[in-house]
């Protein structure tokens, strides 16, 4: 196999990669700003600067030269190179900062370059603490800078889009930005204007910033240049914590990670699956994470005198519930489950339904045909809709689920997580003079209408799996505590600084952003238990995944270890749906 | 204000464009074609390009925006381009472009009273080894700057004289001698 010596050491390589790919991929490092692994390379900021040969090869006989210590001859290139576009080939010999003082100096000097005309504002910086500037200067770059004339200023706070914020003064021009707006989101809004040490990024005079994948370009500026409209000054990112998920503003099921400072959901960021986003995420899937704060529902609630709706315990909830389960025969009630609620919720829900004899839940999907862009958004508003169907659930159009609520055989409905009313499919009226029992997380119109509202988990509160659009498992893990967890006890949990830190009585920290609510899996086990039904799952939902993967055809081989392994499973939808 | 092309300048566009694979490297030929006819390169005069060639506008805005040669708005009859850039700059540069300055009332950037006279400070010209120099309106170098010298320019440019082009003294090498 084809080898390449960097800083002394031999690596084996295959197909046609790139220098600084390949150092990145052996775990090795090198400095560098402009570089994507998944756009163009226009090699443009010159920090990825190595110091490469190739070794003299004999014409006739074709064998390397070497000298007289038995080593191969290389000759150097008479400069340095950037590594980011730059071709491995057999025996190419690659010195980094590591082993050559040049390139070091190189990268150095290159860096104080580029800091020439940088504000060095990271103490009122958003981007300090994850900025590659930042964090590349202080392994890499001079101590200080001999430039000490006036630094060139250009426009601050330009408002590019209605998400997106500019400070020119910060840019380095890596043509990131402009990049993803040519290449990826193909809005083309994007390109740099003027030239030498005043250019910036700037749209067309009179157009504005509003593609709708806008906030990757935060993301990729490795600067504090582009700023997120929503999240600026909000939190230091060090203070947060970072938890993986899954977005559920659409079925693509895009990989994000939550960021959370004292159980707030402060923010939402893409995470790399070359199988579903790769490293981008719209904006509409970030700008749901106030759902995960505000209007949640805690504690129970029971309608009492068919009027006002008022919280009450778990325990007088549960008991209504009981009360109300033996006094009506399985066949009067109606089940619906949700394309918005995970799997494991959904399958508890339909064998509670099973085990007390009440038929096979129907669902009716969340699509809004146009909506999608054949990309990261989908017609598809519900992360779910290929779980349920592969549960089996019984799938119906909004009509034939609204003639079925309406008929006089149902007389107690039981609604997972579905928000009916508000998306239109019901009106308040077709739920009169029925007993509704809804599971949910988040107040809306629907909630107000529940006889016996039990709060649950959502999304970033469990570990929990979603079936996308494409058939792909995957799952969420805890990122905000509720009042019943603590993340020091729950090893699917992750503590930031401030978690591990912070006490009720200092100024971060409080107490007060847990909502009262329980997974359906908890909530399960004590209903079952009131109605003399065991259905308890000590391991929660990897437990309970665990029986789906057992009784579900469609689900086999299914584990939580596996989608974390494998960035999620490609299910057989095509020959595993039981009913669609 | 309301821009268009004519058939013939369409015409003459669709030639240009057939030159090359595809749209994009037609930018600069039509952007010219354009400050041609309408004196400068306004956003809106940039967006009748981008139209014109089924190109995004911000692409149009940023190749406008690259080249000082492009104006972005309306200028003076007369733009002086002044070269700030190194070598020019080491040889007086400066105390020329602000000796216009002084004598014209403006700063480099805006335009007289008159529309007479607009000053750009710009970067390198490619004719360092005269320098300091400048260019007027994209056209003719005058080299070798000096303040009498800016006096007879401006004075002749106000009558309507455009300086001759200077042509450039070479300087003879002798073939070495071996
Ligand atoms: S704004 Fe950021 S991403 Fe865009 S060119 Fe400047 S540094 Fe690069
Ligand atoms: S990463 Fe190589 S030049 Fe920017
Ligand atoms: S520096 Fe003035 S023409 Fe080159």
């Amino acid at each position: 196999m084809p080898e390449v010596f960097i800083d002394g050491k031999s690596y084996e390589f295959e197909g046609q990669p790139k220098l600084l790919q390949f150092i990145m991929d052996e775990g090795l490092e090198l400095p560098f700003f402009c570089y994507h692994p998944s756009m163009s390379i226009p090699a443009n900021c010159r920090q990825c600067m190595v110091k490469v040969g190739q070794p003299v090869k004999d014409r006739d006989t074709g064998e390397y030269e070497l000298d007289e210590n038995g080593e191969r001859v290389i000759r150097w290139f008479p400069k340095l190179q950037t590594a980011c576009n730059f071709d491995v080939t057999d025996g190419l010999v690659v010195k980094t900062q590591e082993s050559d003082e040049l390139v070091e100096r190189a990268q150095k000097d290159n860096l104080e370059f580029i800091l020439i005309n940088h504000p060095l504002d990271c103490p009122i910086c958003d981007q300090a603490g994850e900025c590659p500037l930042q964090i590349q200067t202080y392994k890499y770059g001079p101590e200080g800078s001999r430039f000490e004339v006036k630094k060139v200023h250009k426009p601050k706070r330009v408002q590019l889009g209605p998400r997106v914020i500019l400070d020119a003064e910060r840019c380095i021009n890596c043509t990131r930005c402009t990049r993803f707006a040519d290449e990826i989101s193909k809005s083309y809004q994007l390109t740099i204007t003027k030239r030498g040490d005043k250019n910036y990024p700037t749209t067309a005079p009179g157009e504005t910033f509003d593609d709708p994948y806008s906030l990757n370009t935060v993301d990729l500026c490795p600067v504090g240049a582009l700023t997120s409209a929503d999240f600026r000054f909000r939190a230091r990112v060090w203070e947060m914590n970072q938890t993986p998920s899954i977005d559920v503003s659409n079925g693509k099921g895009c990989n994000i990670d939550i960021w959370t400072r004292d159980n707030q959901v402060l923010r939402i960021t893409p995470r790399h699956n070359p199988h579903v986003n790769d490293y981008w995420m719209p904006d509409v899937g970030r700008e749901i994470y106030p759902l995960f704060n505000d209007n949640r529902i805690s504690r129970p609630s029971v309608i009492l005198d068919g009027e006002n709706q008022i919280k009450s315990s778990w325990n007088n909830a549960i008991e209504t519930f009981g009360e109300q389960m033996e006094a009506i025969k399985p066949e009067e009630i109606l089940a619906i489950g949700s394309a918005h609620a995970s799997v494991e919720e959904n399958y508890l829900f339909a064998k509670f339904g099973n085990l007390l004899g009440i038929s096979t839940p129907l669902f009716t999907p969340h699509i809004e045909p146009g909506s999608g862009d054949g990309f990261l958004i989908t017609d598809d508003q519900a992360p779910n809709t290929n779980g349920v169907r592969l549960l089996g659930f019984e799938e119906t159009d909004s009509k034939q689920l609204k003639t079925a609520v309406k008929s006089s055989n149902a007389k107690m409905i039981l609604l997972l997580s579905d928000h009916l009313i508000d998306r239109g499919v019901l009106s308040a009226d077709d739920l009169s003079g029925k007993y509704l029992v809804m599971f949910a997380t988040n107040e809306s119109e629907t909630t107000k209408k529940a006889d016996l509202l039990f709060p649950i988990t959502c999304v970033v509160e469990h570990a929990a799996s979603y079936v996308n659009v494409d058939g792909r498992i995957q799952r969420s893990f805890p990122a905000k505590e509720t009042k019943y967890t603590n993340r020091r006890l729950d090893l699917e949990m992750t503590e930031g600084r401030l978690d591990r830190y912070g006490t009720k009585f200092d100024n971060w920290v409080t107490d007060e952003n847990k909502v009262d609510c329980l997974p359906v899996w908890d909530l399960m086990a004590l209903i079952g238990g009131r109605l003399g039904l065991d259905i308890t799952y000590e391991g929660g939902s990897r437990e309970v995944i665990k029986e789906v993967s057992q009784n579900m055809p469609a689900f086999s081989g299914v584990t939580y270890e596996r989608m974390d392994d494998e960035l999620g499973i490609e299910l057989d939808t095509e020959h595993q749906t039981v009913k669609s | 204000m309301k821009y268009e092309f004519t058939e013939d300048e369409l015409k003459q566009i669709e030639v240009i464009k057939a030159r090359y694979p595809e749209a994009r490297p037609a930018t600069l030929p039509v952007l010219w074609i354009a400050q041609n006819k309408f004196g400068h390169v306004e956003p809106d005069v940039q967006k009748l390009v981008a139209r014109t060639l089924g190109l995004p506008e911000a692409h149009v805005h940023g190749v406008a925006e690259f080249y000082t040669q492009y104006y972005k708005k309306e200028q003076g009859k007369f733009v002086l381009d002044v070269c700030t850039c190194l070598s020019c700059q080491i040889c007086g540069g400066y105390d020329i472009l602000h000796y216009l300055e002084d004598k014209l009332g403006i700063k480099h950037g805006e335009t007289t009273k008159d529309k007479m006279f607009t000053i750009q400070q710009v970067e390198c010209l490619g004719a360092c080894g005269y320098a300091p120099m400048m260019q007027i309106t994209n056209g003719v170098y005058v080299n070798h700057l000096t303040r009498e010298k800016v006096d007879k320019v401006i004075h002749g440019l106000k009558n309507g004289e455009m300086p001759e082009f200077e042509p450039m003294e070479m300087r003879k090498v002798k073939p070495q001698e071996n």
